[in-house]
Order: structure tokens, then sequence, then C-alpha cells
């Protein structure tokens, strides 16, 4: 249905609810009309909308059977607008429209709790804890050139652990702070990458200890293979990653260079939310 | 005597701990044959429903298809990007 029937579109609204450009105001007229018109905290849901901006659905239950006994309703009632026309997106809202760093690139990066968890039966759970997370890693131009010269750059190594070695897989991330990284050595021989990495809270509460392995290649001054594999032991959870396997669990993070074929390629790291210049330096 | 040997005690422990703390950490080595299986292991399948799905990332870019196709606009709007983050 959503294949052929619908224009699909996914977005992390907590920057279409503050951009300041057309993008957000289309956002906010089609989000106003709904129970979340509060743009000072989460819209998060499921919406239909025509392309006028008329919103024809809201929702927020996670039952696929209901969504689709919804969608289908409001596919019955639709009538094209014809008064619709395509909006220009204008100048952009930088804040909130960042983009891969300009002769870099972009690496894909996908975690897994490998066990530790209760066995279960309950739907949701297991979802959870079968899930493959994702996210992008941002590579500058100048790291990239430092890779060429067998060099992890100490900005890429605190990158790689603070954003991207992180349990996303339940839900949004704690990222980790510069002082949490306890200890990390990535060092680059030949075509491949070997490191440890050790990332602790204050507290005790959260960390992960891990070892790293990569295969790097370069062609023409440029990566043309990033895999690299994260594998360890993580414990903890954040505000909204819980239900976490309880104490030491295993924990692998993979990356692979993203070639643009995804949709999802295009997304901003999570740890860049509204926050761009702090996470790539 | 334990005066004098404390210090030595908290000396050796603050040199010795770290280092076994590493080894104890390095001494599940990442051979090449697990690497490669990891890697493998976290990819996404490629027939997975919903990577068959043409998500747009721009709800302009959704609003211009949905006129010329004359059809409703789905949005996914999560915190968190729905196809990056989790």
């Amino acid at each position: 249905m959503l294949r052929t029937q619908f224009i699909a579109v996914a977005i992390d609204q907590a920057y279409q609810r503050r951009q300041q450009d057309a993008e957000g105001e289309f956002y906010r007229k089609i989000a106003g009309q709904g129970p979340r018109n509060n743009f000072q905290s989460t819209t998060q849901g499921f919406y239909i909308a025509s392309a006028d901006g008329t919103l024809l659905l809201y929702n927020n239950n996670r039952d696929p059977e209901k969504l689709q006994r919804l969608m289908q309703q409001r596919l019955q009632d639709f009538k094209a607008p014809s008064a619709a026309t395509p909006i220009s997106p204008g100048t952009l809202d930088a804040r909130y429209n960042p983009s891969p760093p300009k002769g870099g690139c972009v690496v894909r990066v996908q975690a897994r709790v490998l066990g530790g968890y209760p066995p279960t039966t309950d739907r949701w759970k297991k979802i959870f804890q079968t899930s493959l997370s994702r996210d992008n890693l941002w590579i500058s131009a100048a790291e990239q050139q430092a890779l060429a010269k067998g060099q992890v750059t100490q900005s890429l190594q605190h990158r790689i652990a603070r954003f991207h070695l992180v349990d996303n897989t339940r839900g949004e991330p704690s990222m980790w702070k510069e002082k949490e990284i306890r200890q990390i050595k990535i060092t680059l021989d030949g075509t491949t990458l070997r490191g440890t990495v050790h990332l602790e809270t204050d507290d005790g509460k959260r960390g992960y200890v891990a070892q790293l392995m990569g295969k790097i290649e370069m062609g023409s001054g440029k990566v043309v293979r990033f895999d690299m594999v994260a594998d360890g032991s993580f414990w903890g959870h954040g505000p909204y990653s819980g239900n976490a396997p309880t104490g030491r669990f295993p924990f692998a993070v993979g990356f692979r260079l993203a070639d643009g074929t995804d949709a999802a390629d295009t997304v901003p790291p999570q740890g860049s939310r509204g926050w761009v210049q702090g996470y790539i330096r | 005597m334990y005066r004098t040997f404390l210090p030595a005690l908290a000396l050796t422990v603050t040199i010795l701990l770290p280092s076994f703390v590493s080894r104890s950490f390095a001494e599940e080595v990442l051979t090449e044959q697990r690497f490669h299986q990891l890697h493998k292991q976290l990819q996404p399948a490629a027939d997975e429903l919903w990577r068959t799905i043409p998500w747009r990332t721009s709800l302009l870019a959704a609003q211009q298809r949905a006129i010329a196709e004359k059809k409703p606009i789905f949005i996914w709007a999560m915190d968190g990007h729905p196809l990056g983050c989790t």
C-alpha cells in the first residue's frame, strides 16, 4: 500500500517542527491540525495529508493492523485537491539542513545486541531484541586525506567512539561525553585497521569495552572501502533505550562505506542533531 | 611493616590493574574470521519489507510527487530519524 498508493516520507520531526523554512512551515501546517500541535515538544507519529496540507489522519499506534485499516479508510475517502501547487523549498534553514562534509565521505553504521536478553514470547520485545540499528558516520576531507597516509586522526577516533559506539537498538541512544572515553587507540597498518576502546560513565552504570578491526582501501585519495567492526561488551542503557539486558552483554557495531543507493545514506548522523559543529570539528 | 607494605601494594595495584584490565579485554582477540562473520551479520537483508518502500526524506519533495501522482502523503515522523538512529 505504501509503495503504490501513498507518497511515503520519513522524517525526524525534531528538525521539521523547528526549522524556519518552507519545509518546516508545511510540516507545522499539517501537524498543527492534529493533537500534537505544541511545537515545543514532540509531534511524533504517523500522518496522512493531502498535497495542500490538509491533515487526513494522525495516529501514533504501533499496531500495524490498526494502522493499515486506518490507511485503507483514508484512501477510500481521498480526493486529490485540485488547488494544490508545488511548494518551492526557498532558502533552507541551515541549522536543520546539514550536509555531509565536502570532500569527505559517509559510512553506514549498524549495531546489534548479540545476546543476553531473557527468552520472551512478547512480539514487541522480540522486535527490539533482534533489531539492527542504522546511523551514518561523516568523515571530513582532512580525515580522509589522513587515512590515505595511513593515519586515523584523533578527531575521527573520538567521533567514532562518542557518537557511533552507542547502543541505539531500542531507541535514541545516549552519546558519550569526551571525558567518558577512558581509552581509545585505532591504528592503520596498510589496509588493516585495529583498535581498542573503553568507554564508561563516571558512575560506571554504562560502558562499552571493545576491540575494533577493519579493512580500509583508498583510490585516488578517496576511501573506496571502509569495512569495520567493533566487538565487545556493553552494559547499561540511556533514558530512551531502556530494557537492555542485565549486566554485561555482547554488542557489535558494523561500518560500511555508503554508496548513495539507500535513502538513509542522506540522513544526518544522530549525533549531529541540531549541533553539527559539535559533531564534526 | 604494614605501613611500608601498603604503599608498595598500592603502587603494584596501580601499575598492574590497568594492564590486567586491558589484557582481559584483549584476551578474546577479534580474528579476521570473526571480523568477516560479524560484518556480514551487521548488514540488513536486502529483502526486508520496509527497505522496499521508496521513502523520501524531504516533505516538500513528497508534496510535489503527491500532486503529480494525485496520491496522499504518508508521513512517518519520529524522534530520531526513522531511516537512521534506530
